[in-house]
Formats: C-alpha cells, structure tokens, sequence
C-alpha cells in the first residue's frame, strides 16, 4: 500500500490526466477480462439447472434455482460419488508420500554435507523438465509387470514421481534458509538426528509444504492421461477421467452434462475461491525465486 | 423375458444341485459392460443343460478391451474363452498362437455359419478359424417413419428419389439428414451407408481381385453421391460431432442418418417412442441392386492354454446354436449370423433381409491390417471433401495412394 | 567433506536420500530411458520383437505418409507454442501490469483471472465444446443475437478455424498463470528504483521497457520455458475438443494426439504399434530437451548483461 501512495504523490506533479486516462482504460481491460473468465463458468453453472429447451432457446437466462433434478440425476445415476472419492484418495495419498519422500530428500541435501549432494539436486530438479507422458508405454509395461495396472497405486506412483523434482527444489531452497543455531544448540543437548530433524526443524518448514502441496495438487487433480491410460475399471476411476464416459453417456442432455461439469468443478473451486492466495503462491512458486 | 427368468432360475438350481463333483470351472471375457444381465442369462440357459460346467462372465470397457486382452494373453493370465474383434483387429490377437483352432468336429455347428461370417474370424496366414462369429453389422440409412408419412413420402429407391425425399423434408422445416463429420469415423460410416448400391459388387469383387483400385469411377462416383447428399446435412454438419448428430436424429429434428444398424438400439435408448424404418443405399439407375454395407463385429474365442478344452468347446458349440441366436437377436438386439435365427423385432428382421445383398463395409474388412489403414485414409479425405477442400477424384487418389504404400496390387 | 559412510551419519543420510531417490529411479530415470531403448525394436502388439535398429525412427521421419503426418502434427505445435506466446503471454503482461496498479477491485480480479488455471483440462474442454456446438452452442447464439451471422461457423469443424479455436481456449485457461507470475514479479520491484525512473522520465512506456520489464524478465523465462514444454505436449484439450484424429483431417492434429494414437491404435480407424510410437516419443522428448537446455542458458546470459 504505501508504494501505491508513492506512486500516486509522483503523479501528482507530472499529468494526472494522462494517468488517470491510463488507469482508466486498464480499469477497463480488467473488468472486460473478468468478465470474460467468469462468464462461461456462470452459464456452465446456470445450464446445469435448465433443460434441453430452456438451454437451448435461452441460453443466459437466469434459471429456476429450485429445478435440481439435473444435478440429482447426475448424483444419484452416475458414479460421480466414486468418482470423487477415488480422486480424493489417490490425490491425497499422492501428496502425502510426495511431501515425506521430499522432504527426506531435500532435508538430506540441504542440511548435510557429503559427496554427490549437489549431483542428487540436479537429478531431482531434471525430471522438471522431463515430460513423464512420453513414457508412458515403458511405464505401462513396468505396471504390467508389477501386476499395479488398473490400480490405485499405477497413479500414485506416476504422481509421486511427478511431483518429487518440484518438492524436492521448493523445499531444499526454503531448508537451507532456516538458521543454523537452533539445530546446532539441539545437537549440544545431545539431540539424535531424527529428533532434531523431526522436532526442531521440521515444524519450521511448515509454509514451503503448504506451497509444495498446493503446487502439486492442482496437476494431481486434474490429470486426465495417466488414469486414461492406466485405469480401465469404472470403479476406480478418477473424476475427469469419469467425467469423460460420463460425458459419452448423457450426450443429449445438455443440462446434465452442465450439471456434470459444474459439480466436478466444484470441489476445487470452492477450496480455490477460500485459499486463493496460497493457491496463486503455491502455483507459481515454481517460476519465482 | 418371464419365461427366461424361470429358465434363468431353474439353471441356477439345477446348478447348485449339479454342480459340485465335476464342475469345470471357465471364465468368459467380454467388452460389452451393459449386455451383462442378458449374458448371465445365456450362460444361466447353458449351464441348465451343461451342469457340469460353470461360466464366470466379466465384462471390461470396451474402449480398452484390446489392451487388456492382448496383455493377459502374452502374460499367460487370459481368459478360458473371450470376445475377439473381427478382421484386421482380429488378426493381432489370434496371429500370436493364443487362440484355439475350431473346426467343425471339434465344434458342432460352426459349419452352419455363413461362409463370410467365418471369413471374418479367419486368419489369413494358415486359413484356420478361430472365433465363432456373433454379429453383423448392417450400414444402411435409418429414418423417421413419423416424419416420412406426415409429409407423405416414402422410402426413395433412385438416388434422385433420395434427393427429392431430403428436399422436401428440408422444405418443412426439418433437417433431411441429422449427420455430421466432426467425428472422423462417421465419415466412412456415411459412405458406406449412402454409396454401397453405386460403388456395386462388381467393383467389390475386382478390387478384391486386385484388377481396379479406388480411383475406379464407381467409386469415386460414390463419393460424388456422398457429397451430393452433404447439401442436406444441417448447417454447419463439419462441426457436428457424432454424439450430436445422434442427439438430432433421437429427437425428431431429422429425417433420416445414414450409419449402422447399431444406431437402432441407441436411438430408441434415448427415444422410446421413435418409429423407425430402414432402407438399403439408393441406386443410381432403376434396376440396379440395391446394397447394403456389413462387416462382421468379432466372434467368441477359446484360449490356447485352456486346462479345460472340452468345456470351452461344449460352450462355443452352444454359441453357434439358433437357441442362442434367438437370446443374442431378441434380448440384445444384434443380427446374429445363425441360420433359423427369429427376430422379433421387424425393423431387426428388415435388416436381417437386407443382408442378403449386401457388399463387405471395403476399409473394415480388407485394410484395416496395416498403417496408414484404409480406414484412417478414407475418413480423413471424406472430411475433407465435405469440407469442401477436396475432390472426389483427388479423395480417392489420395486413399488409393495411402495404401499403395504397402498394398502391391495398387503400386502399379 | 566427510566421507559417506554408513554408520551413523552416514546411515541417517542413506535412508533419507534412498526412498525418494528409489522412486525416481524406478518411475522417472529407468522408464525413460527404457523409451529410448523401446524405439529400436520392432513390436507386436505389446510384444517385443527384434532389434532393427533406427527403423522406426526412419518410418517416422521419412517414409510416406508417416512423415507428412509428423511434420504436419509439429507445424502445429510450433504455431500453438508462437500463438500461445503472443496471445497468453502477451496478454498475460498487461493484465498484469493492470493489476499491479492496485485500482479498486484488483483482488476480485486477481481471482478471477486465475480461477480457470486450477479447473481441469476435461472440465474446461468439454464446456467449450459445447460452446462451440454450431447450432446450439452460445458462442453462434451469442454472434447471431449481435447481428454477426457470418461469425456464427462451424468453429471446431473448420480446418480454417479448429486450431485457432482450441489455442484461444488454451490461452483463456492458462492466461492467468502468466499474469500471476509477472505480477509477483513486479511487486518485488524496490518502489525506490521505480521513482527514480519516474523523475527521469514522463514516459510510463519508457520506464516499462527500461525497469520493470528487465527486473521481470527472471520469472518470464521459466513462463516462457514452461509454455514451450506445455506446447509440445499439447494432448488434453484436442482430445477432449476434437478427438484422437486431430479433426478435421488432421487440421488439429499434434504430436501428442499422433503419438497416443500410433502408440495405443484407434479403436475406428488404426492399427497399434508401440515401435514407432516409441520413436515419436524420444523424437519429440529430444527436441524439447535440447531446445529447452539450449534457450534457458541463453536467456539466463541475456539477463545477467541486462
């Protein structure tokens, strides 16, 4: 706030017409870009509660709220619900192990010196910039032969190596900026390793996981490639993935298939809309230093 | 579908009574999710007559269904008898050795099938059949009974027949055809359904003869005709997808789709109360014969390895029985290829008939076995033509071309 | 530098750097080298067969029409990359720069802009699909109601406009990323530097280009390097949007979309085969990791001049 008061004396002396001219037209840049972000996501969440006719005739008329049958249909007809669960499981699940495993590893290179430290920091980071889909079918034939395919654990490993290179970055940068003197004063009380790591240090690190976490869920989430790939069995399905045989089935009623498409977007819309800031911190972490 | 119950019920006794010192135990793999109830009740009819044998039937997406099939089978973890596809799809499973060889003293009955249905699950290089055949499917054009006698007309015979039929639908108002092209395969669906009776037998059997290639006039002539009737496909067709074009025909917005017999049970899925009639590719001149396009959709297989060979083999001898084309025609509505078969549907009957002069559904059946397929070709350059953005002539030389990359009788 | 030993210290160390360092190897290192090795070998179905040595690779980038297909699916990932550059990025910029202006109700706005990039792909997709329904679709409702018939196309179903539609999808998507990552940007910049910049000159264009852009350009570059990735493993939305086949007759189509569809066949239309799927996939993975290394050393050089 105070660099906009600066701002704003600066202005005073030098043509406050022309800056207001400017924030005007950016002002207006702003209101016609929301508008075009939230507009098809009013009228995907309008259309879930009209029918074929009312979507049809009138696409942007305001709905009857009360008219819920769409979404009933699609709560109780398809497997939505399982849907939804396996997403969250294995989402969760994924983030867990990503946030353990990383942590150990970027703990270990931030904390100790030994050799090859630095070496096992490119490592991780490398697999940033190696897009996992290209191979799919060697990982297709390790899940075969693991016997995993068609299985929670073929997604959970694909996402635990997805997301390790970004932890293991994110978190040995926020490590290493942690003080010395307190691991150092724990060591003199005779501390062992694990109780320093684990008492003293991690609870410090508590901001890099939330953004950690955040970075991954979102990808995690979402990802469409891997189940379609992976996952055969409607059971376990996960929820874009369902949503697209859901989506095959309900072809003709366009306000199911809204209706659809707005509850599978709800979940992470509603968490978004109450942690929008951690959620902007913890997706762009990656492209910030 | 009473009396199946009780059939279904007096199996499952007779089963449990039966069943426990000799019971050979076989699994069934399919990719058919939403036939499960109608096939427990096959399988129940079976086992009433077989008590010592037990079939587990699983069912698996079918958009992977070849995926999985092929990994058990090279993992040795397949199924006692599956679902095979037919044709080029056919080839990779049973070329691999994992098929059991049939023949009619092993199965009773396979010799009553019709010779092109067991051509369909034959493989080329030893001539061996490995599946028997479950179904045919018919590309013809489907239309609206309801609209056709409102506006008092009926089903065309000429291709000039069809061109009046679409404008006067056009002209009160409806869409003449509800098709699209967005989605690929529907382009070589549309041929076949409109063009069968002008592309003809003769040029089928000198293709197949390797004496003509797809430049052939009567071909490329067909594809004029698809995109002569392209003019009665709704406005902005190259953007409707399948899903939508199916959505305009189950609601009444459409006269007529051209596609495959498969559509009936879908659009009166959607629209229970849709009259529905069938009628075969217009002819270019009267007299001329009227075709249908078909090709086989796969056959019941035996697994190689079974440990229990004479049961699979009873199994598939049941599957070639008109008892069981009778439960696969009337509870699942497909065209089963069994002689004697009853369809109690009409419209199932029609095209059973219709059958009879029919030509193959050409890229499905013969170039459908190695990249670029005939297929992928065809459908691309269809779309381009009904784009706009082609010739018949240059579509044709395309495709023909395409497979010339491989196929010698094109290469001169 | 203590020796790695494994007593003590040395153990500790151990058993924190193998799990993860297991997992890596096992689901990242050895699958992708295996893509490597898979691309020399010839397969039948999901069976490996012989050796036979850069056949694949030589199909894919040589024989007809398998290289007119290649060349046609990366035409069309460099003009999405190019596309997306200017559009989401560029855009990305000014909103950005709107933003850090703190005019009233920028936090609304913030969260508008970036509440499409945590939606899926599959959501997204199949909303502007139909969308973009040519008879039904709001987009043509919205032309028609204006007055604009002759705006109201078959926009997916064009192959003068299928491509140019799914990269306008793409950029409202994703545009909020950009403009989030340079805003962060912008307001690490020390608001001392800015005003002594503002007593030289009058030009806000001039300080833009002088100031904020250079102390921005950081972030940009991992943008930039992120959209180039992204573009080249374009695959979600065509699918969703218009389909394995990158219709209409492969006017969409991408290396993504080919290499699935060559890879795992085309359940209407093509035969599968895993050996020059394999090729693309190393194909299209070198191109991005030697563009990628080669552009981020560059672009790290420029900034430290700057």
């Amino acid at each position: 706030m105070t660099a906009t008061s600066a701002k704003a004396m600066t202005y005073d002396n030098k043509g406050i017409l022309s800056t207001l001219g400017r924030d005007g037209l950016l002002q207006v840049i702003l209101i016609a870009n929301t508008v075009l972000m939230l507009f098809p996501v009013v009228i995907m969440v309008f259309s879930g509660f009209k029918s074929n006719m009312e979507i049809f005739n009138n696409p942007f008329a305001v709905p009857d709220f009360a008219n819920l049958s769409n979404y009933i249909d699609v709560w109780t007809q398809t497997n939505f619900v399982r849907y939804l669960f396996n997403s969250v499981f294995v989402t969760g699940f994924s983030l867990l192990l990503i946030l353990v495993l990383g942590t150990m590893a970027a703990y270990a290179i931030a904390r100790y010196e030994f050799f090859g430290a630095s070496f096992l920091l490119l490592f991780f980071i490398a697999g940033l910039t190696l897009p996992l889909k290209l191979a799919i079918i060697p990982l297709f034939i390790l899940f075969r032969d693991l016997g995993i395919l068609n299985s929670y654990w073929a997604l959970i490993a694909v996402y635990v190596a997805m997301g390790l290179p970004s932890t293991v970055f994110i978190m040995t940068g926020f490590i290493r900026s942690l003080p010395r003197e307190l691991e150092d004063a724990a060591r003199m009380d005779g501390a062992s390793e694990l109780r320093i790591m684990w008492s003293v240090m991690l609870p410090l690190t508590r901001p890099a996981m939330i953004i950690s976490a955040i970075h991954n869920l979102v990808p995690i989430w979402n990802d469409f490639f891997f189940p379609l790939v992976f996952i055969q069995n409607d059971a376990l399905k996960t929820l874009p993935q369902g949503l697209t045989s859901f989506m095959g089935e309900y072809t003709t009623d366009w306000g199911v298939m809204f209706a659809g498409l707005t509850l599978a977007a709800a979940p992470i819309t509603v968490v978004y809309v109450i942690l929008s800031r951690q959620f902007i911190n913890g997706m762009t972490s990656g492209a910030l230093k | 579908m009473t009396k199946l119950m009780l059939r279904a019920t007096i199996g499952l006794t007779a089963l449990a009574v039966a069943a426990p010192a000799f019971a050979q135990d076989i699994s069934f793999w399919s990719w058919r999710q939403e036939d499960r109830e109608q096939y427990e009740q096959i399988i129940a009819a079976f086992e009433e007559q077989h008590p010592d044998i037990n079939v587990t039937f699983e069912p698996f997406e079918a958009q992977n269904y070849n995926t999985i099939l092929s990994t058990a089978l090279a993992g040795d973890s397949g199924p006692d008898v599956m679902m095979v596809r037919a044709h080029g799809a056919f080839e990779t499973v049973a070329a691999g050795g994992y098929l059991m060889p049939l023949t009619e003293e092993t199965v009773p009955g396979l010799g009553s099938l019709p010779e092109a249905a067991l051509a369909a699950e034959t493989l080329s290089s030893d001539g061996q059949v490995y599946a028997v055949p479950f179904a045919s499917q018919t590309m013809l054009v489907i239309y609206n009974k309801d609209i056709f006698d409102e506006l008092g007309i009926e089903e065309p015979s000429t291709w000039d027949d069809l061109m009046a039929v679409s404008q006067t639908i056009e002209d009160a108002g409806m869409f003449a055809f509800a098709n699209g092209t967005a989605t690929a395969w529907q382009n070589e669906t549309i041929v076949s359904a409109l063009g069968s009776s002008i592309i003809g037998k003769d040029f089928y059997n000198d293709l197949v003869a390797g004496e003509t290639d797809f430049t052939d006039p009567r071909f490329v002539e067909a594809l004029e005709a698809v995109q002569e009737a392209s003019q009665y496909f709704p406005d902005g067709f190259v953007g409707l997808d399948y899903a939508s074009s199916q959505q305009l025909f189950a609601s009444g917005m459409a006269g007529m789709f051209a596609g495959g017999s498969f559509e009936i049970a879908n659009f009166l899925g959607q629209n229970p109360d849709l009259n529905l009639g069938v009628f075969p590719a217009p002819v270019a001149e009267e007299g001329d014969e009227h075709l249908v396009g078909l090709f086989f959709d796969g056959g019941y297989a035996g697994n190689a390895d079974t440990e229990h060979p004479e049961a699979v083999q009873t199994f598939l001898s049941f599957l070639t029985t008109p008892e069981f084309g009778n439960m696969f025609a009337n509870e699942l509505g497909n065209i089963s290829p069994i002689p004697g078969v009853e369809f109690e549907s009409e419209l199932l009957q029609e095209v059973a008939e219709l059958n009879e002069n029919s030509i193959p559904y050409i890229m499905l059946v013969h170039f459908r076995y190695e990249e670029p397929s005939g297929s992928v070709l065809l459908q691309a350059e269809v779309q381009r033509m009904l784009a706009g953005e082609t010739t018949p002539e240059a579509a044709a030389q395309a495709v023909t071309d395409g497979i010339a990359t491989y196929y010698e009788p094109f290469q001169n | 530098m203590p020796r790695l030993r494994l007593t003590g210290r040395g153990l500790w160390i151990t058993a924190l750097i193998v799990p993860p360092l297991a997992v890596m190897v096992t689901f990242v290192a050895y699958p992708i080298l295996s893509a490597l090795a898979y691309a020399f070998y010839d397969w039948q179905g999901l069976q490996r067969g012989d050796f036979v040595g850069l056949a694949n690779f030589h199909e894919v980038l040589f024989t007809e029409p398998f290289a007119t297909w290649t060349r046609n699916a990366f035409v069309h990932n460099v003009i999405v990359f190019f596309s997306l550059m200017v559009i989401q990025n560029g855009f990305g910029f000014i909103l950005a720069y709107a933003l850090w202006r703190e005019l009233p109700g920028a936090a609304f706005h913030r969260v508008a802009v970036f509440l499409p990039v945590v939606l899926s792909t599959v959501i997204i997709g199949f909303l502007w699909k139909l969308f973009f329904h040519p008879l039904f679709g709001p987009v043509n409702q919205i032309f028609r109601g204006l007055g604009l018939d002759f705006l109201a196309q078959p926009w997916l179903g064009q192959s003068s406009t299928a491509l140019a539609s799914l990269i306008f999808v793409n950029a409202w998507a994703w545009v909020g990323f950009p403009t989030l990552v340079f805003l962060a940007g912008m307001q690490r910049i020390p608001g001392e530097i800015l005003d002594a910049a503002r007593m030289e000159t009058d030009s806000e264009w001039v300080v833009i280009k002088k100031i904020v852009w250079p102390l921005v350009a950081p972030s940009a570059t991992v943008v930039f390097i992120l959209l180039f990735i992204g573009s080249f493993n374009w695959f979600e939305l065509p699918y969703i949007m218009v389909g394995l086949d990158g219709s209409p007759f492969g006017s969409t189509d991408v290396l993504g979309l080919y290499f699935y569809r060559t890879a795992f066949g085309n359940q209407s239309a093509g035969v599968q085969d895993f050996g020059r799927g394999s090729a693309l996939a190393v194909i299209t993975f070198l191109f991005i990791a030697i563009v990628a290394a080669f552009w981020t050393v560059r672009l790290r050089k420029r900034e430290i001049q700057l």
